[in-house]
């Protein structure tokens, strides 16, 4: 039976500075796959490298464990020795590895839980390996199943919503104010580097308009450029404010910019349109009060970590349910995986029983077609034709079960039976000892009788 | 229920349109709940049970039309038919967003008003009543609908708004996403301005029908319209003028709301007690 198996490292495991040692750039991941299915005992393989994470999913040939191999390997290609990275190194085999792909799929492995990226990376892997010509059916099926899964866990729980980081929060809580981002003009008070992610998400989520101040015009022009803003000077800040609809202030000033005094007057001037406020500077840059003028909602750090925290618990706890649907799948694919391990076999028994009958039944054509036949000679040959392939189909499996030991004697009978569905007579076993003199049950004697009768 | 009860109910309104809409609308709203609860695989079911209460409302006002009821006939008529623009318009509305929190409030106010329809007793609906009068009760009536979902919306900008200021996150006004308050108090001004000509119009066609009656003109719903009317006026202007938006603008649509139910209560305890 092929066994599906994992090896590599995450973020679980190994702290950034081993993994990024292991990690493979995109253009070696062939080579290396080719290397792999070359050298080791590996017949499928597929390698996943992202930063928290680099596997190699792989099918090991009947009868082998191909992870000590692939553990020698990986270390190999890095250039470093396998015992330096053998405590951080895992591997999992048959349904442990099924499970682990199924979770990984499903962001339930993931550093953020939830988070989906993984489930891109791992399809991009699955198409580099198919390039390489190292994915096979095996590995394809699971892979297949994995995102099915992911989809069926994202569909059917909670774990991917709600935002999991700062910048991710903002932006939602932009939405529940604003209709629309892409009109909308977002003002961002400082250059550091929270604001930088925090515009550059709402950029992304379609703000087009940003704007940066700063006291220092070179830092603005410089996070201007960063972020495809425009930097205007510090002296306009109460005009900025008038025109934005977002601000994201994270100055690094001692004593609150943005008071209430001064967002009473932007506020009227701003006929008390909406405006979202994010202060994630500390200490904070805006004055919790600034909270209470009419059309200003304000948010700071903690404000934006409560939610973070509150949604990631709700991930967690969606994870329980995702949990059961990968168990639930994972063990629905090692039962299909384990039927295809008797697939050769019942192929065999085809072809064997289909050569056997193909040849008896050319030699009743032939026995026809040399003379003509009475519809009684040719019922006569149809029937000796059947017997023929019956004992030659049977010949093998009763002399085996005939000359078996004691011990398996009975158990290959009993196996027999529930293959054919069949229950033996009681009389049977006395019919039997009358017959032992006369020798064992061949093909011949039915031909003998077909000839008596003929 | 009482039997006088049953019977006037099964007297005025046999049609089964309305058995189907009262149906509808119970389950829509429990379907609505479901939703809020967290179930959002219920809300497609939840909007079709909406269109389907809908649809058999407007069978029911169709077919009592048959019969010659016309739907601004009297205020029992026409409470039947503002309940059926109200959920019109709520439909329309959470075809493009999510409105969980207002059908859940919306739906149970337009079973009553139709159940209330139905059952008040038909007072003194003039059988006289002139084209002048249909088309001011009509007008008043759709304009006063309007009004009716311009306000919840605008009740709906006031919690989201709250919880919002507040940081209460998980409030019950977003457990269905919620809708940003920018798109409430849009849609809330846009209703405004489709229902303040109507209800104009239906204020000046009352007047004339009044004079031409030759009532008199001290009975309290005349000056509560003309608050109505005003408080829709100065929002307008506040809003247009002033650029006043949010908070503000949607206090005053729900105080010209209120005015205008006044206004509807005072006909309909007035007939009921005549």
């Amino acid at each position: 039976m092929s066994e599906l198996f994992v090896v590599g490292i995450s973020w679980r495991t190994a702290p950034v500075a081993v993994r990024e040692k292991l990690a493979f750039r995109e253009e070696e991941i062939v080579g290396t796959l080719r290397a792999l299915v070359a050298g080791e005992p590996v017949v499928e393989a597929l390698l996943v490298s992202t930063c928290n994470r680099v596997e190699v999913y792989g099918v090991a040939k009947p009868g082998t464990d191909a992870t000590g191999g692939v553990r020698r390997f990986l270390a190999e290609q890095r250039g470093l020795k396998p015992a330096e990275v053998a405590d951080v190194i895992y591997d999992h085999r048959g349904s442990s590895a099924i499970r682990h792909i199924f979770s990984v799929a499903s962001a339930l492995d993931s550093l953020v839980l939830g988070e989906a990226q993984i489930l891109g990376q791992l399809k991009d892997a699955y198409g580099v390996a198919g390039g390489a010509g190292t994915s096979g059916p095996v590995l394809g099926r699971c892979l297949e199943r994995a995102f099915g899964v992911a989809k069926r866990v994202r569909s059917e729980t909670s774990i991917s919503r709600g935002a999991a980081n700062v910048s991710t929060v903002a932006v939602d809580l932009a939405k529940r104010v604003f209709n629309d981002l892409s009109g909308k003009r977002v003002l961002v008070i400082g250059a550091g580097k929270m604001s930088r992610l925090a515009a550059r998400h709402l950029y992304t989520s379609g703000a087009q308009e940003i704007v940066v101040t700063n006291r220092s015009p070179e830092k603005a022009q410089r996070l201007a450029d960063e972020i495809d803003a425009v930097a205007r000077p510090w002296e306009e800040l109460e005009q900025l404010l008038v025109g934005a609809d977002i601000v994201i202030s994270s100055t690094g000033a001692r004593e609150p910019i943005l008071t209430k005094q001064l967002f009473k007057k932007v506020a009227k001037q701003r006929k008390w349109r909406e405006m979202f406020v994010i202060d994630i500077a500390v200490p904070r840059d805006a004055e919790p009060a600034i909270g209470e003028v009419d059309g200003v909602f304000l948010y700071d750090i903690d404000d934006l970590e409560k939610v973070v925290h509150a949604n990631l618990a709700e991930r967690a706890k969606a994870g329980e349910q995702a949990g059961r649907i990968v168990d639930h799948e994972a063990g629905q694919f090692e039962h299909w995986l384990r039927t295809q391990s008797v697939v050769p076999t019942i192929k065999a028994l085809r072809e064997h029983f289909n050569t056997i009958a193909g040849a008896e039944l050319q030699k009743a054509v032939e026995l026809l077609a040399r003379k003509e036949h009475t519809p009684a000679q040719q019922r006569e040959v149809a029937q000796r034709l059947v017997q023929l392939v019956v004992n030659k189909l049977l010949h093998a499996p009763t002399t085996a079960l005939r000359v078996s030991a004691p011990n398996e004697a009975a158990l290959r009978a009993a196996v027999l039976c529930e293959l054919f569905g069949i229950t033996p007579r009681e009389d049977a076993e006395r019919e039997s000892a009358q017959s032992m003199p006369e020798g064992s049950v061949t093909e011949s004697a039915p031909v003998k009788q077909s000839k008596a009768a003929q | 229920m009482p039997a006088e009860t049953v019977e006037r109910l099964l007297s005025v309104a046999p049609s089964p349109a309305f058995w189907i809409a009262v149906g509808a609308y119970a389950a829509a709203t429990a379907a609505l709940f479901m939703v809020l609860a967290g179930r959002q695989k219920v809300r497609p079911a939840a909007i079709a049970l909406v269109a389907m209460a809908l649809i058999a409302h407007g069978i029911d006002i169709s077919w009592r039309g048959t019969l010659h009821v016309h739907p601004a006939q009297s205020v029992r008529e026409a409470i039947g038919f503002l309940s059926f623009i109200i959920t019109g318009g709520y439909l329309l509305a959470s075809l493009r967003y999510r409105l969980t929190i207002g059908g859940v409030v919306i739906m149970p106010i337009a079973l009553i008003m139709l159940v209330v329809a139905r059952l008040s007793p038909e007072g003194t609906t003039p059988e006289d009543l002139s084209t002048l009068g249909k088309i001011h009760i009509s007008l008043a009536t759709i304009g006063v609908g309007v009004f009716a979902l311009a306000s919840a919306l605008s009740a709906i900008y006031l919690v989201e708004e709250r919880a919002l200021k507040n940081k209460k996150l998980d409030s019950l006004v977003f457990r269905d996403k919620g809708t940003p308050l920018e798109a409430l108090d849009r849609m809330s001004h846009q209703l405004t301005w489709v229902g303040f000509p109507l209800f104009t119009v239906a204020l000046i066609l009352g007047a004339v029908w009044v004079a031409k009656l030759g009532e008199s003109l001290d009975r309290p719903e005349y000056p509560l319209a003309a608050v109505t009317w005003f408080a829709f006026a100065g929002l307008l202007v506040a809003r247009q003028v002033y650029g006043w938006r949010g908070r503000r603008a949607a206090r005053l649509t729900l105080a010209g709301f209120a005015a205008a139910v006044l206004v509807l209560a005072i006909y309909l305890i007035r007939r009921i007690v005549e």
